[in-house]
């Protein structure tokens, strides 16, 4: 009798601690798994086709995962499931996807021809090649377009063509950075201003679609400000700064570049524009590209 | 015979009844040409709703003529957004915290002033940005996540570089051979500062100080109507399951990588911390959402208000969810002092759908459900939720006693039905790796449950709780005297400490 009781017992633990696939399948794997398409992961369609007939390999993977799609997130380890959880969700895979044709996954970005998007000008903070991670891509009107550093309150680079390709970004929850559309004309690898002191970014404002970035140094605020010259020919860059420095200003430009310094103000000597304590309170530059 | 059987299907149709006999859900228009994925939401005074999408545009949606009008565009990732008094906008994006403001009054955003940016980035992708909660003397309080290593860094960062760890700088920064030092960064890494902090900011965010660590990817971060800091974050690594905070200045919430910016910090590797030294540490989660069954990626918190749910709920906290097709309502308890909360599932199996990230109340009493999914499971769109107005039964309170708890309901409880009231509890274990299974799981026999003479109180007698356990009270089985179910028959309270 005793005997009967235990196993008894034991049949109902059993019973009720036997995985169930499709609960485990619901709380491991269906945030990022569907049945007919790829989300984060592949659909169970796709998954069948990998592992149909193979159950240890399947197996072997969900306990040691590895990368094997270049734009996917690496499935974290299910080792915590257990090998008779991983089994029963194996089974449950096979069954729920067999038959099943998975939807053609969607391609390119179903945006990209948004008046939001194409809209001229534009800022967008993204992610950008060859820049901190606070940049800011700019389209100062249909060819030409810049990337400004709000970590470091300075033009990057400039370029012409197209704008940017933010899609890799957005799709890829930026893990991949957006792609510049066009040819970078101009690069600066420092501030103007750098021998003036650290900058602190405090924002921009908008002017005809346009950003006035502001950004304080010591105690001097500056704004700086750019349009584009017609034809993707360079670009204009206004500053001011207040209050009026006391003293003369330089600014360093790079000096091999391929582009045409002038101003309406101040002196060039070189790619160096000296002003005066005067001038330097509100000033333009025209970068042309040669 | 006759009358039990037209009795068993009357209880059987209106045990179905559902949350659709009482809410209606509608998908509100998405705005043209948008990536709809919500990142964050606000009501503005006139009873417009303020959107934050994926791509950085803000819109404000007209309820009364259904349009969408552009605020501003071009931010990064919001995932917060706090309407100020004079219709500026305070929204959290990956690099900053920015004030938008119309000062031309055309409608749409002219100054994007820059409120605050005094943190670190790495350029991983994970490094998401959340808040702002506002408390009673205007001070700002964001959440700022950390990084994963399904990534490097970048190669250029913003802020100072933390040397803590087994991988230098160039390692943590070379996306080619990620891959060799990925498994040595920790399953999520905090190497700029102040990620997997809270930071509290001065009304004008010139002043910040650094308020509470140990987070992992706090996406909802809220005050409720007691005035408690609370915090969502999503399971993981250090994380057995998410968990629920009320977040304590100084506190540490167990996720050791944020440890390093800690002014005092003795400059050990967090990962080679002994766990029970981290465990001895860290502040107990108020609440559990249970993986799989309650929630997988718990979102925002909110105040419900008056007007939009029954008033036996009013001033409860409602909190989204990203991969299971529920929101989930808090029942606060405190136990000496201590904070601890039930769990219980609310739009569970209705029309509501999966990725709840952001919700809102508009004036009228509708509830707007922003949803997401980014690079995860989820949804897009907004959904509208209108109560009709009907009472219904649901679970309104919770309180632990020393030998079981104290349940009160909107309706009055059959008694016939009171035997099928199930517990069950369960602990996790605190450890490194990703989730945790249920450890000690077990089946509680009721000693008895006790019905008050109105049918609304029930107190149930399971002998003393277990600290550190989450109590399964099971309602599925139990009718209202009008053979209706439990709207949201489940609630997973959180014993952190038990009633003497």
């Amino acid at each position: 009798m005793k005997f009967f009781l235990v196993f008894l017992s034991l049949m109902s633990f059993g019973f009720a601690e036997k995985p169930d696939g499709a609960q485990l399948f619901t709380t491991n794997c269906s945030a990022c798994h569907m049945l007919d398409q790829m989300v984060v992961g592949p659909s169970l369609v796709e998954i069948r086709e990998i592992y149909n007939g193979k159950p240890e390999d399947f197996l072997k993977w969900c306990i040691k995962p590895g990368k094997k799609r270049p734009n996917a997130i690496e499935m974290p380890s299910m080792v915590h499931v257990g090998e008779e959880g991983l089994r029963e969700i194996y089974v449950h895979i096979m069954k729920v996807a067999e038959g099943v044709k998975a939807k053609e996954a969607k391609k390119g970005d179903s945006y990209v021809t948004s008046p939001v998007q194409t809209k001229r000008p534009q800022i967008q903070r993204i992610f950008m090649p060859d820049a901190g991670p606070a940049a800011i891509a700019v389209a100062l009107d249909q060819t030409m377009s810049l990337c400004w550093d709000a970590g470091q309150c300075r033009l990057r680079y400039s370029w012409n063509g197209g704008f940017i390709d933010g899609y890799p970004y957005w799709q890829g929850n930026g893990s991949s950075l957006a792609k510049v559309l066009g040819n970078i004309r101009y690069v600066e690898a420092s501030s103007p201003f750098s021998d003036l002191g650290e900058p602190k970014f405090s924002g921009y404002r908008i002017e005809k679609g346009l950003p006035v970035f502001k950004y304080r140094i010591g105690n001097c605020g500056i704004t700086e400000s750019f349009s584009a010259i017609a034809n993707g020919g360079g670009f204009n860059r206004s500053f001011t700064m207040t209050p009026a420095s006391p003293a003369p200003v330089v600014l360093n430009f790079p000096s091999d570049q391929k582009v045409a310094y002038t101003s309406d103000k101040g002196k060039w000597v070189g790619s160096k524009l000296e002003l005066t304590a005067a001038e330097a309170s509100a000033f333009t530059i025209h970068i042309s590209f040669k | 015979m006759k009358l039990r059987i037209f009795c068993s299907i009357l209880s059987f149709c209106t045990a179905v009844s559902a949350w659709t006999d009482h809410f209606s859900f509608d998908a509100i228009p998405n705005p043209v040409g948008i990536d709809p994925q919500v990142g964050a939401m606000d009501t503005l005074p006139d009873g417009r709703i303020a959107v934050a999408f994926h791509r950085g545009e803000v819109m404000i949606y007209n309820p009364a003529d259904q349009a969408w009008s552009l605020f501003a565009s071009g931010l990064q990732e919001p995932l917060g957004m706090l309407v100020e008094k004079d219709g500026s906008m305070l929204v959290m994006q990956r690099a900053e915290l920015t004030r938008l403001k119309d000062t031309d009054a055309d409608g749409s955003a002219d100054e994007y002033e820059t409120v605050f940016d005094d943190f670190g980035m790495s350029g991983n992708y994970h490094e998401f940005a959340y808040g702002p909660a506002k408390d009673a003397e205007g001070n700002l309080y964001i959440a700022l996540g950390i990084a994963s290593n399904g990534a490097s860094m970048a190669k250029e960062i913003r802020g100072e570089f933390s040397e803590i760890g087994d991988v230098d700088r160039a390692g943590m920064s070379d996306s080619k051979t990620w891959g060799k030092n990925k498994g040595k960064a920790g399953r999520m890494y905090s190497r700029v500062k102040w990620r997997g902090w809270v930071l509290k900011l001065s009304p004008d965010g010139k002043k910040m100080e650094p308020y509470a660590d140990g987070l992992r990817s706090p996406n909802g971060i809220g005050f409720d109507a007691a005035g408690r800091l609370l915090i969502t974050d999503n399971q993981g690594d250090w994380r057995p399951t998410s968990p629920l905070y009320d977040i304590k200045k100084g506190g540490f919430y167990g996720h050791p990588a944020s440890l390093v910016w800690r002014k005092d910090w003795d400059g050990r590797n967090p990962l080679k911390v002994p766990v029970a030294e981290l465990d001895k540490m860290q502040q107990p989660a108020a609440g559990y959402f249970p993986q799989g069954e309650l929630a997988n990626s718990p979102t925002w918190p909110v105040v419900i208000p008056e007007g939009a749910l029954p008033k036996g709920i009013v001033n409860q906290t409602l909190i989204g969810e990203m991969n299971q097709p529920t929101m989930v309502r808090v029942l606060d308890d405190e136990v000496e002092g201590v904070y601890q909360t039930a769990l219980v599932p609310m739009f569970d199996k209705s029309p509501l759908g999966i990725g709840n990230n952001r919700i809102v109340f508009g004036k009228d009493g509708s509830i707007y459900v922003g949803k997401t999914q980014l690079s995860w499971a989820g949804g897009k769109g907004i959904v509208r939720i209108k109560w009709k107005g009907k009472p219904y039964a649901q679970l309104e309170k919770i309180k632990a006693l020393p030998k079981g708890f104290e349940l009160v309901f909107s309706q009055a409880i059959d008694p016939a039905t009171l035997a099928k009231l199930k517990v069950k509890s369960h602990t996790y274990a605190y450890h490194q790796a990703y989730g945790a299974p249920k450890a000690g799981e077990q089946e509680i026999v009721p000693k008895g449950v006790v019905i008050s003479p109105d049918g609304l109180k029930l107190t149930l007698d399971i002998g003393p709780l277990k600290e550190n356990h989450l109590h399964l009270i099971d309602m599925s089985g139990l009718l209202a005297k009008d053979g209706s179910k439990i709207h949201g028959d489940k609630a997973w309270y959180q014993v952190v400490k038990a009633p003497k």
